[in-house]
């Protein structure tokens, strides 16, 4: 028994030191000179260094990078709920013509390559002057993070008996109270994963994200090939903005930390 | 009565009061300019082939041309490179100051400025006011007509906003951007060649040379042909082995199945063996490529259309790419990426790299490097690629690629020609040879030979020399012979991988990859996109009907490895010195 649980500790240990070392060997190289990280193997930094970072935090035209990327993002992520709680409230509750079919329809805008809808993007975008804003950005996502956060809503909604409504509407509540006050804190754990999900997509989604913006809202993605250029790329740099853009997936996984896994099951456990 | 007569002078006096306060803002606005002109020119641009007056002249001159512009946000666009992020950086802010029109001056990976070129030039639709572009795509510009050549801009629209001390004759890349219909459809703000490096100090120590001269029976040396430069890899991989207690290898190269694998031969590898005719900038008919066009239009590049993508020069080019790098080359190099592999020769353990970028020069003369002395002067040199058996005089000997300004006509009038004054601006020369001793990329002539690059010269171990001497006309970019490059050059790497991986013989990789080019030929022929010079591929015939023929493609030769020929480095900067 004993010999066990020693056995599952090291398997254990050993698996999460094999995820982890990427993200350490990215940390590592993020504190070291280029020179250092081209000139030898060294497990720790030998002459550590800031400088990296100082790059990004005192260029704007970096520092902007992660700007734009999380204020689309986050965009996306209330325009997302916003569309798609009442979307998957009336899934859940009403009976309507071609609702499965419909609901099904929805999923499968998930299953097409993002790169399929790039050209008119484009052009839609570029006719309308929306071309190269946050807004465009956030839009193109909601193609793809709204049916996935009516499907995981509609789950969460549907574990929610449907006397609940009807006692709050004895009550006296009017539906946008009943709506606003009791039924959104009962799936606040769904939102918190379908939100959790939008941002996931929207996070590290490259192709839309770059091919829509050229200045004003260019991701941190676009920004980063900067550092790959005829005279070799610079490692440092590169690292230490990618230790960043995993900054705020970190933040974001802290929250939902106990949700997650309900939504992978859509909330129908 | 009494009211009538009040209301015009009031009138007038408003007038006069406005006019004379707009008169003495104007004249404000006018001293803030040639002050900051003033401010940057003494402060940044010291280093520069005008005097002081000439550069505030031609200062003043941006500052009355810009005025209409005057407020204007512009984008620009190009890849990192040290001289990119000076204009960036630098540039923009000055050219703000100097002119009121505020440009940012956007960096980006070179694949992703393709990309944003390729979507604003099919799409139609502004995405950049003015891009860094490699002249690399001068065949793609005039075919399509979406560029507007900057010789039409300045017989034209911008014949008023064309800086009188430009001097395009100058320019030493200004051949590499101009079409066969004769105009100039870019303009260069960039450039760096593709050479021959070695460790000097290592070719200079009399054991080394001693042992070289036992084994083959010449001198050690620059390589002149590849024969030497095979048995100088040779030499130092499997004689010398180690040196000062390092293990030394006597070549170094890449080979990871990545798209830069397809830089290191469309930046003119089968040229340096000999593929391809006579010309330069390039062979005509047949380019270094092995596309060969009837007038202008392309009509194929397999051998039984005429072309030598596929011809023996190119195989053999290819054959020993793969030889020297599995036999000579350090064990990893199979498994590198262009940038992976690009900064080993700094680490001290590689005596020779025949395919080498001047664009590393700043980056191996940093102190404290194996490859730097004490005192700052490298330990290495560039030189003249060697080259293959089948090369000719008279034909082109290498890379060089020229980062140039483009301008697309699909961009609103306005923004172009304020993008065409910023562009104006990074190549003018008040501030060229600034940019050109910091970013190690010189486009003028006259920078070239200014006192300030002599004076850099021991530091920087053989540019100033190189692009100095007559030589430096065989270095060229990809010429106008190929009609599409972003299509065409995307189809390298997946073929000449399966040769260095020993998936394919070279022979059958470069069938496939030639075939592959006339495919996309046939489409681009097809859908007639093309405004001029589209292309017109020859009916397949039997390729002997072709290598009957003078010029490329050409036979096989019975004897591909001639004896080894090298030169001392010294007698080599002494020919080019006379030749001036």
């Amino acid at each position: 028994m004993k010999q066990n649980t020693k056995g599952k500790a090291f398997g254990i240990t050993a698996y999460i030191v094999i995820l982890m070392l990427p993200i350490y060997w990215l940390l590592n190289m993020s504190f070291k000179t280029t020179e250092e990280t081209l000139g030898k193997m060294t497990f720790f930094p030998e002459n550590f260094t800031f400088a990296n970072y100082a790059t990004i935090f005192s260029d704007p035209s970096w520092f902007m990078g992660y700007i734009n990327s999380m204020t689309y993002v986050g965009m996306n992520m209330v325009i997302t709920l916003v569309v798609a709680l009442p979307a998957a409230y009336a899934f859940s509750r009403y009976k309507f013509v071609g609702d499965k079919h419909l609901f099904f329809w929805l999923l499968s805008n998930r299953m097409a390559p993002p790169a399929v809808f790039l050209l008119p993007f484009f052009q839609l975008y570029s006719s309308i002057g929306l071309f190269d804003t946050h807004v465009a950005v956030a839009l193109a996502h909601c193609l793809f993070n709204v049916p996935l956060a009516v499907w995981i809503l509609e789950g969460f909604i549907s574990g929610v008996p449907k006397e609940y409504d009807e006692m709050a509407y004895i009550d006296g509540y009017s539906f946008p109270k009943f709506f606003l006050k009791i039924f959104i804190p009962m799936i606040r754990s769904g939102i918190g994963v379908a939100a959790f999900f939008a941002f996931m997509f929207s996070w590290v989604e490259l192709l839309l994200a770059r091919t829509l913006t050229s200045v004003d809202a260019q991701p941190i993605g676009a920004i980063m090939t900067r550092t790959v250029s005829a005279s070799g790329i610079d490692w440092g740099v590169l690292a230490a903005a990618g230790c960043l853009t995993i900054l705020p997936g970190v933040l974001v996984v802290w929250f939902v930390r106990n949700h997650v896994a309900t939504g992978f099951a859509l909330g129908r456990v | 009565m009494f009211k009538n007569n009040k209301y015009p002078r009031a009138i007038l006096l408003s007038t006069a009061v406005g006019a004379a306060s707009m008169g003495l803002s104007l004249q404000a606005y006018a001293d803030q300019y040639s002050d900051m002109a003033e401010k940057w020119v003494s402060e940044e641009f010291q280093d520069s082939t005008l005097t002081k007056e000439e550069q505030l002249k031609e200062m003043a001159w941006f500052t009355q041309a810009a005025e209409q512009f005057r407020g204007m946000e512009i984008n620009v666009v190009s890849e990192t490179l040290a001289t990119h992020e000076y204009e960036s950086n630098v540039l923009a802010e000055a050219f703000e100051d100097i002119t009121g029109i505020k440009v940012n001056h956007n960096l980006i990976g070179e694949g992703d400025v393709i990309e944003k070129l390729q979507t604003q030039m099919q799409s139609g639709r502004n995405i950049f006011d003015g891009y860094i572009n490699d002249s690399d795509l001068i065949g793609t510009h005039y075919r399509y007509g979406k560029v507007m050549p900057i010789s039409d801009m300045i017989e034209g629209e911008a014949k008023d906003l064309t800086l009188p001390t430009l001097d395009l004759e100058d320019f030493i890349g200004l051949s590499f951007t101009t079409a066969p219909d004769g105009k100039v459809y870019q303009l260069p703000t960039q450039q760096f060649a593709n050479l021959y490096w070695f460790r000097a100090d290592w070719f200079e120590r009399p054991e080394l040379k001693e042992q070289f001269k036992e084994l083959y029976g010449y001198d050690l040396g620059v390589p002149v042909n590849w024969s030497a430069y095979e048995d100088i890899a040779e030499f130092f991989t499997d004689h010398v082995k180690n040196l000062d207690g390092k293990r030394v290898y006597g070549h170094m190269d890449y080979g990871k199945k990545d798209p830069s694998l397809g830089w290191r031969f469309t930046d003119a590898w089968f040229s340096m063996a000999g593929g391809g005719d006579k010309g330069i900038p390039n062979g005509l008919p047949v380019d270094e490529w092995g596309v060969r066009v009837n007038e202008c239009n392309p009509v194929g590049s397999s051998m039984s259309r005429g072309g030598a993508t596929n011809a023996p020069a190119a195989v053999y080019a290819t054959t020993k790419y793969v030889e020297w790098m599995n036999k000579y080359a350090p064990p990893e190099a199979p498994g590198l990426t262009f940038g992976e592999a690009g900064p080993v020769p700094a680490q001290g353990q590689i005596a020779q790299q025949i395919f080498w970028y001047t664009a590393f020069t700043a980056s191996m003369t940093k102190e404290g490097l194996p490859v730097v002395n004490d005192d700052g002067t490298p330990k290495w040199r560039m030189a003249p690629s060697p080259r293959g058996p089948y090369w000719e005089e008279g034909m082109k000997l290498g890379y060089q690629d020229a980062g140039s300004w483009t301008f697309m006509k699909s961009t609103p009038k306005e923004r172009r020609l304020a993008a065409w004054l910023y562009g104006q601006f990074t190549v003018a020369k008040t501030v060229s040879l600034k940019k050109t001793l910091v970013g190690l990329t010189p486009i003028r002539e006259s920078d070239i030979n200014s006192q300030q690059m002599t004076d850099a010269a021991p530091k920087l171990g053989g540019l100033v020399e190189f692009y100095r001497s007559p030589a430096r006309v065989q270095w060229t970019p990809t010429g106008t012979n190929i009609p599409d490059y972003p299509k065409l050059a995307q189809l390298w790497w997946q073929y000449i991988a399966q040769a260095a991986s020993g998936e394919a013989t070279p022979q059958e990789a470069l069938d496939g990859l030639a075939e592959a080019q006339d495919k996309v030929m046939m489409r681009l022929e097809r859908a007639s996109v093309m405004d001029q010079c589209g292309p017109k591929l020859n009916e397949p015939r039997d390729p002997s009907y072709w290598l009957a023929q003078d010029g490329a493609p050409k036979p096989k030769m019975a004897n591909e490895k001639p004896q080894g020929e090298t030169v001392v480095y010294e007698e080599l900067l002494k020919t080019w010195e006379q030749a001036q």
